[in-house]
Formats: structure tokens, sequence, C-alpha cells
């Protein structure tokens, strides 16, 4: 209860922010950045965290969103909304078989054929015609109701909203039989079989609820940014980068992802914006000819991925239970 | 006329070319206490992987409450009423004891309150109501076989097997214990029993099978068990080896 109330505020925060912050769209961005991440993150999170089956190509579920609903709307021009639920559709097609493979077999295979998975999808949409090919799919024009898609600012509620539902499902799941029962067959396969528990049905269970709600912040994105290729939303990067966003906040933990995505996004977009080299140079402290300027404003900027791996490893070594782990003393 | 609850017919397990169970048929009566016993490596919990599902027999039938459960899953026999524990305490380490307990309750509803309830009853059964809110994990080894029997007594099961529910405890832990089974088999389940101690089964089983290299070497009472010459020369180390 009190986990939903804490949302119930945060929700209102969120949906006042855009009204306080007004319409810059580069804020605003960022925001809508951190949104997904800890959507895409959570979602990962009900089946990586709870069932402790660890996916490492949730980029799939994503593309198969972000590519339905923009294949449907630049051959038919279907209503958006429409596209979305047939993006659904498409993704949970994938998890099904996926999972009804690969969870008959024990151990780590399911996390490797999750990467195998998502590389069939990424070199078939490469290689199809229908599908752009490596040009991608750029969408010219969208509508929905009166709805002004041309700003930034219906997309944050989007993403807001999606992220209001996977946290509430997940805080749902963790009190219900499901959630426990995830939990079971994360801890011991074998304790869970013999207390009754079906592992086939609910790891399946879990894959597709986690694969439906990732495929819609895959369409979601693809309405916002309007273009798409593979190396952008069917990316083994992205797969990491969710999962390495749920590692750091907590794994498992219904706020760990919120709290990975809170930090490891903005953190993102100071290096690569070179924040850090700019505010030093107006500043004074560093001159912008001298060697620290020039690493600042150029190699700096292109190492946000290996400090995302260096807090990861950091992470690993001294909070394998993540941030959140560091307020959480078990009983 | 007399319940089988569970018959054990003609059951052989290979492993490759390893016999680890031979051709073992015995019957268990409803309400009895039936005890499994035999020397390391007899096949007693292989056996009982068969009856449970893990292990599929490689011939051989096993019928519990008049149906054919060879070819089931564990978690459908689970749901039929027979019930496992296991010889090396499998915690659900990071859940706490009372979630534990839920999880196998939810065996029998999908309310999480009437889950919680019957949790807690079992807990009161084997006295670990003290212990619900610490984590599973933490338990000592006395403590974790207790809880294993309340997990499965959460399911509700017509018959529990009990893998080693004794072993690494000391006296007056076993004593517990084995308290605890004659108030479960009062409310009318039927219970099978691995165990080494021959004090420990003696005194609580009303039939026995003995089991050495994977073959039943003998059935009986307890009184005709430990009489047997055949049990003590395998017991003792007398007899064939391997």
């Amino acid at each position: 209860m009190k986990q939903i109330a804490f949302l119930a505020v945060l929700a209102a925060v969120a949906l006042a922010l855009p009204l306080v912050i007004g319409e810059n769209p580069y804020i605003i961005g960022i925001l809508i950045s951190m949104l997904m991440m800890a959507a895409l993150s959570s979602a990962w999170n009900i089946l990586g965290g709870y069932a402790g089956q660890y996916s490492f190509g949730h980029a799939a579920y994503f593309g198969a969103g972000a590519y339905t609903t923009l294949i449907l709307l630049t051959l038919y021009n279907l209503n958006p909304l429409f596209c979305i639920a047939v993006g659904i559709v498409v993704a949970s097609i994938i998890a099904l078989v996926t999972g009804s493979i690969v969870f008959r077999l024990r151990g780590h295979y399911f996390g490797l054929a999750s990467i195998a998975v998502a590389e069939v999808v990424r070199l078939s949409v490469l290689n199809f015609n229908f599908t752009g090919g490596a040009q991608g799919i750029l969408l010219s024009d969208v509508a929905l109701w009166d709805l002004d898609l041309n700003s930034k600012t219906p997309f944050y509620y989007g993403m807001l909203l999606v992220l209001v539902v996977t946290l509430s499902i997940t805080a749902y799941l963790r009190r219900s039989k499901t959630g426990y029962y995830l939990q079971a067959i994360r801890e011991d396969q074998d304790a869970a079989a013999s207390l009754g528990i079906n592992i086939y049905f609910y790891k399946n269970k879990a894959l597709l609820l986690s694969a439906a709600l990732t495929s819609v912040l895959g369409s979601l994105y693809g309405l916002y940014i309007r273009f798409i290729d593979t190396s952008a939303v069917l990316d083994l990067r992205l797969s990491i980068e969710i999962i390495l966003t749920a590692i750091i906040g907590g794994v498992g933990t219904l706020w760990g992802p919120v709290i990975g995505a809170l930090l490891l996004v903005p953190l993102a977009e100071i290096l690569r914006s070179n924040l850090i080299g700019d505010v030093l140079i107006k500043a004074g402290l560093v001159s912008e000819t001298s060697g620290v300027g020039l690493f600042l404003k150029g190699s700096l900027a292109n190492a946000h991925v290996l400090l995302y791996g260096i807090i990861t490893v950091l992470c690993i070594l001294y909070l394998p239970k993540g941030i959140l782990g560091l307020f959480r003393r078990k009983k | 006329m007399i319940q089988h609850l569970l018959h054990i017919s003609h059951v052989s397990k290979h492993f490759g070319g390893n016999v680890a169970v031979s051709d073992v048929s015995f019957s268990v009566e409803e309400e009895q206490i039936f005890g499994l016993i035999g020397p390391n490596g007899a096949g007693k919990t292989t056996l009982f992987n068969c009856i449970t599902g893990f292990f599929p027999a490689t011939s051989g039938d096993v019928i519990f409450d008049t149906k054919k459960i060879n070819a089931l899953r564990p978690d459908e026999i689970c749901k039929l009423g027979m019930a496992r524990t296991w010889q090396r305490v499998k915690p659900l380490g990071s859940l706490t004891v009372l979630e534990n307990v839920m999880v196998g309750a939810f065996s029998v509803t999908t309310v999480a309150k009437e889950a919680e309830a019957n949790a807690k009853e079992q807990l009161q059964v084997v006295g670990l109501n003290d212990y619900a809110t610490k984590s599973a994990g933490s338990l000592p080894i006395g403590l974790k076989k207790k809880l294993e029997l309340a997990r499965v007594l959460a399911t509700r099961p017509k018959m529990l097997l009990l893998d080693e529910i004794c072993g690494g405890l000391n006296h007056t832990e076993t004593d517990t214990i084995l308290d605890i089974i004659r108030g479960i088999r009062k409310k009318g389940a039927t219970i099978i029993f691995i165990e080494h101690d021959m004090k420990a089964v003696t005194s609580i089983c009303d039939r026995i099978v003995v089991l050495n290299s994977g073959e039943k070497l003998a059935e009986g009472t307890p009184g005709e068990i430990t009489t047997n010459p055949d049990v003590i020369a395998a017991y003792l180390g007398g007899g064939h080896h391997a």
C-alpha cells in the first residue's frame, strides 16, 4: 500500500514537471529518455529480476514494437494506437516462440538463446525489403486525436504512463501468487517444482508480460523519433544498457530500475554533451587548447559507454544488490 | 478393505549403464508411516525422484490414489496431493520464512491472504512462528528442515515423502521432528520416510522397506526388519559388496 502511495506521489510530480520547466525541448528530451529507460529496465526486471531469467535480447521486443508500428503507419496510415497493439502481438509471438523452446532447458541457456533470437531478428530486419533494410524507416507525419505530435510533451506523458503501468504491475505481482512463484523459480527450480509450480508456464508468463511492455516502449520511441534503423532499436547495446540500468539500480526490486535510469541517463548525457568540459573551460579552470581541455572536449565525450562499464564493475564488486541495496538491510 | 494410496510396481531406474533402482515393488496404505531405509547409495533418493516426477522411471509403474503418475511433471504430482522434502534442504534463500511457506500454500489457493493464513498455521505446526519474518537463507540447519516440512504441509498433501528430514540433527531436534510427523499422521496424512538412523525409523514406522544396491532387500514391520539377517549384514557391511 505504501509503495502504491509513493508511486502516486511520484507520478503526480512527474505529471506536473513539464508545466514547471516549460517547453524546453532539450530537458524534456532527457526526461523522456529517463522515463523510457526506467520503464524498459522495469519491464526487463519482471523477467530478469523476479524470475531470475536474464534476457540479453530485449532489443528484439523493443524493435518489434518500433518496426511494426512504423511499417503499418507508413504503408497503411492506420491509427497509431492500433499499430502499437499489433506491435504487442508481434513481440508476444517472438517471445512465445523463444520461451516455448528455450525454457525447456535449464541454466544459462535462456540468456544465450535470447542473444541469438535478438540477432536473428536484427539481421532479418536488416535484410528484408519491407523493413527498409539498412536505410531504416522514416515516418513523415503522424496524427492521433488532436495531440500535437511534433511537440515532445505527448511522448513525455506516454512514456510516463507506460512506466507507471509497469511499476504498478510489478508492485501488484510482488504480492500475488505469480510474483511469489517467479521468485521461487529464481531461488530454486527444483524446490519450486516440488511445491506445485509449473516452471515452464510461469517463465513464459513473465517473458510475455515483459516483452509486451517492452514493445509498447519501442512503438512510442518510433513515433517519437520518427526514424528507426536496426542500430537504433535492435542493437545488442540497447539490450545491455537495459540490463545495466537494472543491475546498477537494484535487480529484483521495484524501484531499482527507476533509480538506475535516473542516475545513468543524465550521466551519459553529461558525458556525451561535454558538459563537464564546457563548465570547466567557461569557469576558466582549464584552457580549451591545453591537453586537458582537448581530452575533456574530445575523448571523454566518447567515454560514456566505458564509464557505464566501470560503474557496473564497481557496483558488482561493492554493491551486489545495486544502489537500492545500500538502503536495504536484510532482516 | 485396505486402501493402497501408493503402489510401486516393478520400478527400475537406469542412468546409462548404471542401475540405480532395480525392479522395486511395494504398496503404502493410507495413514501409514512407511520407512524406506538402506545404506548410502542404495537408491532411496533416486526412488523418491522417480515417484515425485523428477526422474521418470525407466520401467515400471507408480500408481498414486488409483492414478498412474509415471509420466507427470513434479508440479502436477504435487497438485495431486503428493509432496516431498529434500535431503539437501532447498530454502528459497532471499524470501522470508513465511513467504517460503506461502509459496507452498499457493498450490491450493490463488488468494494471498488465504495463503498467508495457511502458511502461518503450518509455521505454528512446526514451531517456526517466531522466525516468520527472518530470511530463510539465514536459518540454521535444524530450522531449515522444519521449514521444508512446513512448506510441504502448506500444499495440503495426502502423502508426504520426507527425505532424511532428521539428517544432521541432534537427538532433541530429531525427537521434535518425529513428534511433528506423528501429529501430521494423526490428521490423516500418509508418510514415506527415508532415513539412515535406524532408531528413528524403528520408533516411528509401521512398515519398512530396505533397499540395498538398488534392489529391495526386505520388507516388514520394524520388529521383523531389525532381526532380519540380510538387513543386518547389509548394514554392518558383511553382505555382498558391489
